[in-house]
C-alpha cells in the first residue's frame, strides 16, 4: 500500500547522524515511515542499514537529528519508547529459548503472571500458537509442541517472525534478511503476510540483499550508501540494474594498479574442488606477495572458507582431504574481537606476543627484556593510543584492540595471513593504518587474505574472489576491483539446488528421547537382578529395594533443579546431612522447632541463588563454601550420631498399600510432580528458560533472579525430603554419613538424561536412573563381583553414557 | 582509591595474606602467648593441601569450567604406590608415585578432551575408577612407609622442614613454568578464551592435557609425602585435604572461569587454611562450630575476593 501525497508519516527520522568516534556511520539520513507501506531497504555491506535500524528501535541514540512520531518530535527516544510506539524487529540471531517448545516461547510472552492457574492454559496456548502460525504461514507443518532446538533453521525463522508479530499494537515491523534460510514457498508466504500487515496499516521495513524479492514485496525502495541516502524509487518501475548502479555508484579515489604481475609468483595456497556443508566447489589460489580479497554478501560462506584454509595449518605442503593445500605457516586475525580475538585479562604486550613466544624466548624461559622490546617495537610502529604496552587490552578502543590483533598476526612471522573482517567497527584513521600495514606485508613477500564485509575495502586488493551462496561467482583483478563490479558479482545467481527441509524419522526420534537411556538401563539392570535374586520381585523385596533408593531419588531431583539453571550443587552431600540431623534430632524433639529450622534451611538455599546471581560468583564455589556451613551447623546440632526418626515419618514411609509397594508409588509421584511443575505449569517454562537463554526470559517480562531463587528453593526442599527419607532408612541422625550423595546425585542426574549445561532435564529419567544406580550395587553383589569394583563400574557407566551421547550428537551433526 | 583496587587486583595473594594475619593474631590471642612455632608447624602441615591446590589451580586455569574432583583419590592411590615401590628404592618409589598421578591426570584429560565430557563429570567418573583401584590395591600393597623416607620428610634443614622446602621448590618451579615459559602463556590464553587461543595457533587440546598431567603429578607427589608423614596410607587418606585445597585455590586468586592464576596466592591460601584449623583447635571450639566458622569465613573471603576480580570485566 502506497502512502498518499499529503499523509503525515507515522514515524519520521530526519537529519540523522550517527558517529562512532571519528567514524561516520550515518550522515544526514532521512527516513519517513508511513502507516501501511512496505519499504525495501537496500545498500551494500557497511552502508549503515543496521545502524539505522538500531536508531529506529532505540538501541542507539543518534548523534544528531530528530525523531518525529505522528508529526510531533520525541525528545528522549529509547528501546522502551520504541516498544510503546509499536516497533518490533525480527532478529537474525534468534531470540528464542531453544529448549522450550514453540508454543511455550509464545506463551511466555503473553501468559498471565498471576498465581492462579487458568485451567487448560497449555491447550489454549497451543491452539493459539497453532492459529498464529497457521494464520501467517498456512500449511507450515510446524509442530508447536516441538522444542525449538529440534526445528530446522527455516522453521526457527518462521517462529521468530511470528513471535515478533505478537507484539502488542504492532505499527512498524522490521524484517532483517528474513528469507535467508527460508525456502521459496515460505518466502512467498512471508510476502503475503507483509501484504496483509500493510493492508491492516502496519508499516514494514524489509531489509534484503535479494533484489528480485525486494521489487516484489516493497512499495518503495530506499537505498543507502556510505551512511547516506543514495536515492529512493518506486519498487514497481525500477529495474535491478538501476538498483545496482544506485548502490555501487562511483568508487573512491584509489591508486592505479599496475598490470597483474603476480601470475608467475609462487603459489602459497591452492584449493581444488572444496565442498562442505556450506561451500560448493571452491577453486582458488593465493600467491606470494599479493593481497587477495574475498567478498560478496555476508553469509555466503566466506568465514567458513577462511576456517578451511586455517585448518590446514597442521599439514603444510600436503593436500588435505578437502582439497586445501597450503605451502607455509599461517596466521589468523579475527575481526570479532570479543568472541575470538583478544585475551581480556592481559595487557597489550602479552596479547601481541602470544602467537610467537619462540622469538622472545631464551632456551626455556621467556626473556622479559626481549619481550618488552619486541612489544614496544610493535607498539611504536602501530601508533597505539594507550598508556603503554602494559595497559590492559580492554581499556583500549576497538580500533586499538584490532591493532594489537593484527600485530599478533604479523609478529607470528607466518607467511600467509588471514584477516577476517579486520576493520569492523574501526575508525577511519586506524583503517588507513591497517591498509598501510597490509601493503607493507605484501612488499615483504607475504600473502594476505582479506575478507571484508565492507565492499569499498576490497579495492585495496590486488585480486579478489566474490562469493555468493557458498560459491565463487567471479574473480576480479587489479583495476577491475570496484565497488560496482563487486556489487554486480555479489548478486550473480548461482545454480544450486533448493534448500531442503529435512524431517527426522520416527525411529530416530524414539531413539533420541532422553527417557530411553535411563529407563532402558534401569530395566536391564532390574531384569539382571531378578534373574539372580527372584525374591526381588516380591512385594517385600521391591519395597525394601525402592525404600533404600528414596534418599537418592530426592537428592538427585534436588541436584536436577540446580543443574537446570546451568549450575551445580557441590555441597548437597553435607546439606542432606544437615537435613538428616534436623529431622532426626530437632523434628523428633520438637516438631515446631524442627519445622522452622527446615524452613530456614530452604530459605538459605534460595539465598545462595541470590548470592550467586547478584555478586556473580560461580555456583560451584559458593556451594563448596556453603558445605562447611551445612556441616558445621549439623555437627553443632548433633556432634555424635544419634537421634531417631519421628514416628509419623517412618510410619508414613512404611505405609502398606495393596499390590504396589508405597515407596514405588511415592517415587513415581515425586518424579511426576517435578515433571508436572516443570513441563505443565506456567512458571515451569520460566524455570527451564533461564538455563537456556536468560535474556529471552527477561525480555518476555520475567525476573531471572526470582526464577533462579525458585529453582534453588525447590532444590532445598527436595534436599529436606532426601534428609527425611535418609533419616527413616537409617533411623538416626549422623552429620557425616551422607557425604556420598553429592557425587552420586550428579552422576544420577547425568545418567537420567539431563544436560550439564542447563535448561534440559528429565525428572522421570532421573528417578529411573536413581533406581538403576542403586540396583547396580546389588547386582554386582549378586554376580559376586568384588565390592571393590562397584564404584569403578559406576564410573565406567557414566563415561560410557556420556561418550555414547557425544558420538550420537556428532553423527547427527554430520548428517 | 582506584590505585588501591588495582594493586589488590594484580596481587591476588593479598587476601590470603590478610586472612593469615588475622588468623595468626586470633590464634595468639586465644593461646594467650606469642608463639612463632605455630607458623613453622603450619608450613609443614599445609604442604599436602598446597600441592593439591596448586594442581587444582592449573586445571581451573585451563578454563571452560574445568575442575578436578578426583584429586583425593589420586593422592591416596599414589600413597599406596609410594609405600610399595619405595621398598625397592626410595627414589624409584617416589617417581612411580608421581608417574601414577600423572597417568591418572592423562586418563581424565583424554576423556575430557576427546569425548568432550565436561571436566567435572569426567573427574567424578575417573575418581570412582581410581577409588576402586585403591580398594583393590589396599589389600595387596604395602601401606607402611619406608623408614628412610619418613626420616627424610620429618627432617629439617636450618630449622625448616624438608617437606616445606620441597614444596617451596615445587612452587618456584611452577611459578617459572606458568609465568615465564611458553606453556604458561599458552595455558592462560586457553583459559581465557579457547577459540581465540585456537586462532592464535595454540594447540588447545595439548595444552589442556598437559595441565591435567601436571595436576596429577602434583597429587602423586602429595600422596608420597602424605603417606610418609601420616605413618602410612589408608583408603581415605586424601579426603581431609580435598576441601581445604579447593578453597585455597579459589581464595588464592584462581579465576573460576579460567585464565588467571597465582602460585604465590594459592600457596599462601593453603597456608591460611591450615592456620585456620590450628586457630580453631587452639580456641577449643567444638567441631561443629569450627566448621561453621570455617565456612562463614571462607564464603565471606570468596565473596570479596572473587566478585572484586569479576566486577571490572
Amino acid at each position: 500500500m502506497k502512502h498518499k501525497e499529503n499523509q503525515t508519516p507515522y514515524i519520521e527520522l530526519s537529519g540523522i547522524d550517527k558517529f562512532f568516534g571519528i567514524t561516520k556511520a550515518l550522515q544526514n539520513v532521512n527516513l519517513g515511515i508511513y502507516a501501511g507501506e512496505v519499504i525495501g531497504l537496500i545498500g551494500p555491506n557497511g552502508a549503515g542499514k543496521s545502524t539505522l535500524m538500531k536508531v529506529l528501535t532505540g538501541v542507539l541514540p543518534p548523534t544528531n537529528g530528530t525523531i518525529k512520531l505522528e508529526g510531533k518530535e520525541v525528545s528522549s527516544y529509547n528501546t522502551k519508547s520504541a516498544k510503546e510506539t509499536g516497533i518490533a524487529c525480527a532478529y537474525q540471531d534468534l531470540s528464542l529459548c531453544t529448549n522450550l517448545s514453540v508454543f511455550e516461547n509464545f506463551a511466555m510472552l503473553n501468559v498471565s503472571h498471576s498465581m492462579m492457574a487458568q485451567p487448560a492454559w497449555r491447550k489454549n496456548a497451543r491452539t493459539q500458537a497453532k492459529e498464529l502460525l497457521e494464520q501467517y504461514f498456512p500449511g507450515n507443518g510446524i509442530d508447536v509442541s516441538k522444542e525449538v532446538d529440534h526445528l530446522s533453521l527455516a522453521d526457527k525463522q518462521v517462529v521468530e517472525i511470528c513471535k515478533t508479530l505478537m507484539t502488542d499494537n504492532l505499527k512498524v515491523l522490521i524484517l532483517d534478511e528474513p528469507t535467508s534460510a527460508l525456502s521459496s514457498d515460505k518466502a512467498h508466504q512471508l510476502h503475503q503476510i507483509v501484504e496483509e500487515l500493510s493492508n491492516k496499516g502496519v508499516a514494514v521495513i524489509y531489509i534484503s540483499h535479494k533484489l528480485d524479492e525486494i521489487s516484489i514485496v516493497a512499495d518503495r525502495i530506499v537505498v543507502l550508501r556510505n551512511g547516506q541516502n543514495s536515492g529512493e524509487c518506486d519498487a514497481k518501475t525500477v529495474t535491478q540494474d538501476e538498483l545496482v548502479t544506485m548502490m555501487g555508484g562511483e568508487s573512491r579515489e584509489k591508486t592505479a594498479k599496475g598490470e597483474d604481475t603476480s601470475k608467475d609468483k609462487e603459489i602459497m595456497v591452492e584449493i581444488n574442488h572444496l565442498s562442505d556443508g556450506l561451500l560448493n566447489d571452491i577453486n582458488m589460489v593465493v600467491r606470494k606477495g599479493e593481497i587477495l580479497g574475498i567478498s560478496g554478501l555476508a553469509g555466503s560462506g566466506q568465514p567458513e572458507l577462511l576456517q578451511e584454509i586455517f585448518n590446514a595449518r597442521h599439514h603444510i605442503g600436503e593436500e588435505t582431504k578437502n582439497g586445501v593445500k597450503i605451502n607455509s605457516t599461517i596466521a589468523y586475525v579475527s575481526g570479532d574481537r570479543t568472541k575470538e580475538g583478544v585475551f581480556p585479562l592481559w595487557d597489550i604486550k602479552n596479547n601481541i606476543l602470544i602467537a610467537n613466544l619462540d622469538r622472545v624466548k631464551g632456551k626455556i624461559l621467556i626473556d622479559k627484556k626481549k619481550a618488552a622490546e619486541s612489544a614496544q617495537t610493535w607498539y611504536d610502529k602501530l601508533k597505539f593510543r594507550a598508556e603503554g604496552i602494559e595497559s590492559n587490552i580492554m581499556s583500549l578502543s576497538g580500533g586499538n584492540q584490532q591493532k594489537a590483533l593484527i600485530a599478533r598476526g604479523i609478529a607470528s612471522e607466518a607467511d600467509i595471513i588471514i584477516l577476517n573482517d579486520p576493520t569492523a567497527g574501526v575508525d577511519i584513521n586506524t583503517k588507513n593504518d591497517i591498509y598501510d600495514l597490509l601493503e607493507e606485508m605484501k612488499d615483504e613477500g607475504k600473502s594476505v587474505i582479506l575478507y571484508s564485509t565492507e565492499d569499498a575495502e576490497i579495492e585495496i586488493c590486488d585480486r579478489a574472489y566474490i562469493m555468493h551462496d557458498g560459491e565463487i561467482t567471479e574473480e576480479l583483478i587489479g583495476n577491475d576491483i570496484t565497488v560496482s563490479n563487486i556489487v554486480k558479482a555479489s548478486f550473480k545467481k548461482v545454480k544450486k539446488e533448493k534448500k531442503e527441509e529435512k524431517h527426522k524419522s520416527v525411529l530416530s526420534q524414539v531413539f533420541s528421547s532422553r527417557l530411553t537411556l535411563p529407563i532402558l538401563t534401569m530395566l536391564i539392570i532390574f531384569a539382571a537382578n531378578v534373574s539372580f535374586t527372584p525374591n526381588l520381585l516380591s512385594y517385600i523385596g521391591l519395597r525394601m529395594k525402592i525404600n533404600s533408593t528414596l534418599p537418592l531419588i530426592f537428592a538427585a531431583l534436588g541436584q536436577m533443579f540446580i543443574i537446570l539453571c546451568g549450575d551445580c550443587d557441590m555441597g548437597n552431600g553435607y546439606s542432606i546431612g544437615l537435613a538428616n540431623v534436623m529431622v532426626g534430632i530437632l523434628l523428633t524433639g520438637s516438631p515446631f522447632v524442627g519445622f522452622v529450622g527446615l524452613l530456614i534451611f530452604v530459605a538459605a538455599y534460595a539465598g545462595m541463588a541470590a548470592l550467586i546471581h547478584l555478586r556473580s560468583i560461580p555456583a560451584i564455589v559458593v556451594t563448596l563454601g556453603a558445605q562447611f556451613v551445612w556441616y558445621g551447623v549439623a555437627l553443632i546440632i548433633c556432634p555424635t550420631p544419634g537421634g531417631n526418626c519421628p514416628q509419623w515419618l517412618s510410619s508414613f514411609l512404611k505405609l502398606q498399600t495393596p499390590l504396589i509397594p508405597f515407596s514405588i508409588i511415592l517415587a513415581v509421584i515425586v518424579g511426576f510432580l517435578c515433571w508436572y511443575l516443570l513441563n505443565r505449569c506456567r512458571y515451569g517454562m520460566v524455570m527451564r528458560g533461564i538455563g537456556n537463554n536468560p535474556n529471552s526470559v527477561e525480555r518476555s517480562g520475567w525476573s531471572f533472579l526470582v526464577a533462579k531463587m525458585v529453582n534453588y528453593g525447590i532444590a532445598g526442599l527436595l534436599v529436606v525430603f532426601a534428609g527425611m527419607a535418609y533419616t527413616s532408612s537409617s533411623n538416626g541422625a549422623d552429620a557425616n554419613s551422607s557425604a556420598n550423595f553429592c557425587m552420586m546425585s550428579i552422576a544420577t542426574v547425568i545418567l537420567g538424561g539431563c544436560e550439564m549445561s542447563g535448561g534440559v532435564v528429565e525428572p522421570m529419567g532421573v528417578v529411573a536412573a536413581a533406581v538403576a544406580m542403586n540396583l547396580i550395587n546389588s547386582l554386582l553383589t549378586a554376580v559376586k563381583v568384588d565390592s571393590n569394583y562397584q564404584t569403578a563400574i559406576i564410573g565406567i557407566i557414566l563415561i560410557g553414557v556420556l561418550g555414547f551421547k557425544y558420538i550420537i550428537r556428532r553423527r547427527e551433526a554430520a548428517k | 582509591m582506584s590505585k588501591v583496587k588495582d594493586i589488590v587486583q594484580k596481587n591476588a595473594f593479598i587476601w590470603p595474606v590478610a586472612g593469615s594475619l588475622i588468623l595468626y593474631a586470633a590464634t595468639i590471642v586465644v593461646m594467650g602467648r606469642f608463639n612463632v612455632a605455630i607458623l613453622s608447624s603450619c608450613a609443614k602441615l599445609c604442604v599436602f593441601a598446597m600441592l593439591l591446590a596448586l594442581g587444582q589451580m592449573i586445571v581451573v586455569t585451563s578454563g571452560n569450567g574445568a575442575i578436578d574432583l578426583s584429586q583425593k583419590y589420586i593422592l591416596t592411590l599414589a600413597a599406596y604406590a609410594s609405600c610399595t615401590f619405595m621398598e625397592t628404592n626410595v627414589i624409584f618409589g617416589l617417581l612411580i608415585a608421581i608417574a601414577i598421578g600423572a597417568l591418572c591426570g592423562l586418563l581424565s584429560s583424554i576423556i575430557n578432551v576427546y569425548l568432550q565430557v565436561p571436566a567435572m563429570i569426567t573427574t567424578l567418573a575417573t575418581g570412582y575408577l581410581f577409588y576402586s583401584i585403591i580398594l583393590v590395591v589396599s589389600s595387596k600393597w604395602s601401606s607402611t612407609p619406608v623408614r628412610s623416607f619418613v626420616n627424610f620428610v620429618n627432617g629439617n634443614i636450618l630449622g625448616i622442614n624438608m617437606m616445606t622446602l620441597l614444596c617451596i621448590v615445587v612452587a618456584i618451579f611452577l611459578w617459572f613454568l606458568l609465568y615465564r615459559t611458553k606453556y604458561g602463556h599458552h595455558l592462560h590464553a586457553v583459559g581465557q578464551k579457547r577459540e581465540a587461543a585456537r586462532l592464535a595457533g595454540i594447540n588447545v587440546q595439548k595444552t589442556v592435557i598437559i595441565a591435567f598431567v601436571i595436576n596429577g603429578a602434583l597429587c602423586g607427589l602429595a600422596g608420597a609425602l602424605c603417606a610418609a608423614y601420616s605413618g602410612g596410607a589408608n583408603q581415605d587418606l586424601g579426603t581431609t585435604y580435598f576441601l581445604p585445597s579447593v578453597a585455597a585455590a579459589f581464595v588464592g586468586g584462581t579465576n573460576a572461569a579460567g585464565g588467571k592464576s597465582s602460585v604465590v596466592g594459592v600457596s599462601i591460601g593453603a597456608f591460611m587454611m591450615t592456620l585456620m584449623s590450628t586457630f580453631l583447635n587452639a580456641a577449643n571450639f567444638g567441631v561443629g562450630v569450627q566448621k561453621l566458622i570455617q565456612g562463614i569465613f571462607l564464603v565471606f573471603l570468596l565473596v570479596i575476593a572473587i566478585s572484586d576480580a569479576t566486577k571490572k570485566k
